[in-house]
């Protein structure tokens, strides 16, 4: 079976169970001295890789992320996970902040070309701007096929092509896709394993690079403006009635019936 | 033991014979915090002392451990081979010296003393690897070996018949830095290399590799695949430039 290569792409956001809070300024939310992780989309997309490398399928496991060097414990936990290298573009603080998904799949794209991989896997979106554009842009700028929110995943013994199965309004859908390809992983792909220290002990003999965004030829002058972000509206307290009657009354009364 | 790196319990450049250098205390905490294991791995028959998922910190966080992170409570799947290597193929070290370079838990080195290898130095720059290997020796009825704890391709050249080599070229620098010192033993001594690794990308990618012998591939126990994601076989491979 052919050996391929894959490149998994693995963006730290802040930890799901955090309660994300607005900063004062409205211009994004506070992260700092907020518990962050990897991405849960990219934890499947990961699993997935190693679960192909696991059956042979895939001989190398690329883990990359973008941003500030606190990414580089998030592709700690992807090697300690299995993957084989890390990647971390440094993007400073302020570039960051501005840094959205065209950026990071013009990124992901140089990376791919250079490294010559066979596969992206990516997650189908990050929970903290739920962009879900990372995965398409990246296979529009490689001119790649993708299949995106893949919920199971089989390469053709013949190592060519890919069958990536979506769940998709009233069923599944199963695309065949050529190789090299994108594919972005839905929550039902996989379970992801857990990271134990051993396993964390066996990552940090792994290698982890450290590239500039200019290394790989890209600007990453931003096309998007944030202009204001705010806390949802409080919900506004209900009030309980006692019989059908009294319900009907209020609804009336609203001019709902 | 040769000690170049101070510990508490451990004198600086002191030949020490086994046995009577273990600090009770650190001997009492590995005691504590691993677990005897012999099976799981390639060599049922080396009984080693590992970390476990029934030990605490399987799942504790890293920064707990008093010590250098122990890599040398890992049975590493290079290691695994070289060792079940050398058991099944005796002649490769009987009556010859072997060093074995970044022992860890010092398995390779048990197995070739195992095996009937004359003389036997294990090397690790971890004191902590030093005390685990001679409590491995303990549990094999083994007699101990001397142990070596420095950067050995730092010094002088010494003869051996046979290095062995487990896990070792996971950096690109030390791979570069090992290539060079092992060319150096085998153009000076003739010695033979035997290199074990489970197809780290370091090491595949590395320049070596195109001077490198295929001896023997291993696919790895189930319990050792759970506990190396990703990995499913380890290979022996002979160093011959």
């Amino acid at each position: 079976m052919a050996a391929l290569r894959a490149l998994v792409g693995v963006k730290r956001v802040i930890d799901y169970a955090v309660k994300v809070r607005v900063r004062a300024d409205g211009a994004g939310v506070a992260a700092d001295g907020v518990k962050h992780s990897m991405n849960p989309f990219c934890e499947i997309a990961l699993e997935e890789a190693v679960r192909l490398r696991e059956r042979g399928a895939v001989r190398e496991v690329l883990a990359v992320s973008c941003g500030p060097p606190a990414c580089q414990e998030t592709i700690r936990t992807a090697l300690a996970m299995g993957a084989d290298r890390g990647v971390h573009v440094e993007v400073a603080a302020p570039d960051y902040e501005r840094l959205g998904p065209f950026q990071v799949a013009q990124l992901l794209a140089a990376l791919a070309r250079r490294e010559e991989v066979d596969l992206v896997l990516l997650g189908k979106q990050a929970i903290d701007d739920d962009c879900n554009q990372t995965g398409q842009m990246t296979a529009a700028l490689l001119d790649w096929p993708q299949g995106t929110f893949a919920s199971a995943l089989t390469l053709e013994p013949d190592g060519q092509w890919l069958r990536v199965e979506r769940e998709v309004d009233g069923g599944l859908e199963t695309l065949r896709l050529r190789l090299p390809a994108v594919v972005t992983a839905d929550l039902r792909l996989n379970e992801p394993r857990y990271a134990t220290l051993p396993n964390i002990m066996k990552a940090k003999k792994k290698a982890l690079a450290v590239l500039a965004p200019a290394a790989l030829g890209v600007e990453l002058a931003p096309r998007v403006t944030v202009l204001r972000v705010e806390e949802p509206p409080q919900r506004q307290a209900g009030l309980r009635v006692e019989t059908v009657a009294d319900l009907v009354a209020k609804l009336r009364e609203s001019g709902c019936i | 033991m040769i000690t170049e790196n101070c510990h508490p319990g451990l004198h600086k450049e002191t030949a020490l014979t086994p046995g009577n250098f273990l600090d009770p205390e650190v001997r009492a905490f590995l005691e504590e915090n691993t677990e005897v294991i012999s099976s799981g791995n390639l060599t049922p028959e080396i009984r080693l002392r590992l970390l476990t998922p029934r030990c605490r910190f399987w799942k504790e966080r890293a920064d707990l451990w008093p010590f250098a992170d122990p890599f040398w409570a890992i049975y590493w799947p290079g290691g695994q081979a070289l060792s079940r290597y050398i058991l099944d193929n005796p002649d490769i070290v009987r009556m010859g010296s072997v060093l074995d370079l970044g022992s860890g838990c010092g398995a390779t080195a048990i197995a070739a003393v195992m095996s009937g290898a004359s003389h036997v130095l294990a090397n690790d720059i971890d004191p902590i690897a030093g005390m685990a290997m001679v409590i491995n020796c303990e549990l094999n009825n083994v007699n101990p070996f001397p142990i070596a704890i420095k950067n050995i391709t730092d010094t002088k050249l010494d003869k051996w018949d046979l290095i062995v080599l487990g896990d070792m070229f996971y950096d690109e620098h030390l791979a570069d830095c090992l290539h060079h010192w092992l060319g150096k033993c085998i153009k000076m001594y003739g010695t033979k290399v035997l290199i074990g690794d489970p197809g780290r990308p370091q090491f595949t990618g590395h320049i070596i590799h195109r001077q490198l012998h295929k001896v023997m591939e291993y696919s790895l126990p189930k319990p050792t695949r759970q506990e190396n994601n990703g990995l499913t076989s380890s290979i022996v491979w002979s160093y011959q430039p």
